[in-house]
């Protein structure tokens, strides 16, 4: 139990191959899919993705089979993906 | 059947996921095959990957060019986006 702390991108790591929620920044923008990978900047690989859109109250789900997201408008990633609506 | 197989391997000590895709591989992984690009704007692009680099510049042939509405709004032969627009690129298997 020495290494009580967990590095926030180790949280990261043991989220490859389990489904994640991402919510980007500024914009109404969320994806959820099962992660893959990432790098250093947290650009992230994502399979089986939902890409839900607001706009003007109005939601639009995209699904896309695998995507490549980039990291710089990331803001949140929850462990688990979406909650059931 | 079960009895028959040995012993099974001890379960791998917290074994890293051996299927890990990390943005590089999978960049080169889509290169040359038809992709779709999601600008932060909403706008959409799709077409056949030329190249790209690391800070997600993308050169791409056959554009076509969607609005936020989804809707065609123009085609282009050869398209360069700058990477600080890209908001993902989908490898676009509903592409012809």
């Amino acid at each position: 139990m020495s290494t009580g702390r967990l590095l926030p991108l180790e949280l990261v790591d043991k989220c490859i191959g389990s489904s994640i929620w991402v919510l980007m920044k500024d914009t109404n923008t969320e994806l959820t899919g099962t992660l893959k990978g990432f790098d250093d900047f947290v650009n992230m690989v994502l399979e089986d993705v939902t890409e839900i859109r607001i706009t003007d109250g109005e939601r639009k789900e995209v699904k896309l089979d695998s995507v490549l997201l980039n990291g710089n408008n990331v803001a949140i990633l929850v462990p688990g993906g979406a909650p059931e609506e | 059947m079960s009895e028959l197989t040995k012993e099974e391997p001890p379960a791998a000590p917290a074994a890293p996921p051996p299927t890990s895709v990390t943005p590089s591989t999978y960049l080169k992984s889509i290169l040359g095959r038809p992709i779709l690009v999601r600008l932060h704007t909403g706008v959409t692009y799709r077409g056949i990957l030329a190249c790209l680099d690391g800070y997600m510049n993308i050169a791409m042939e056959q554009t076509e060019e969607y609005g936020v509405g989804g809707e065609l709004e123009s085609r282009y032969g050869d398209v360069f986006l700058r990477g600080n627009n890209v908001a993902f690129i989908s490898g676009d298997t509903k592409a012809k």
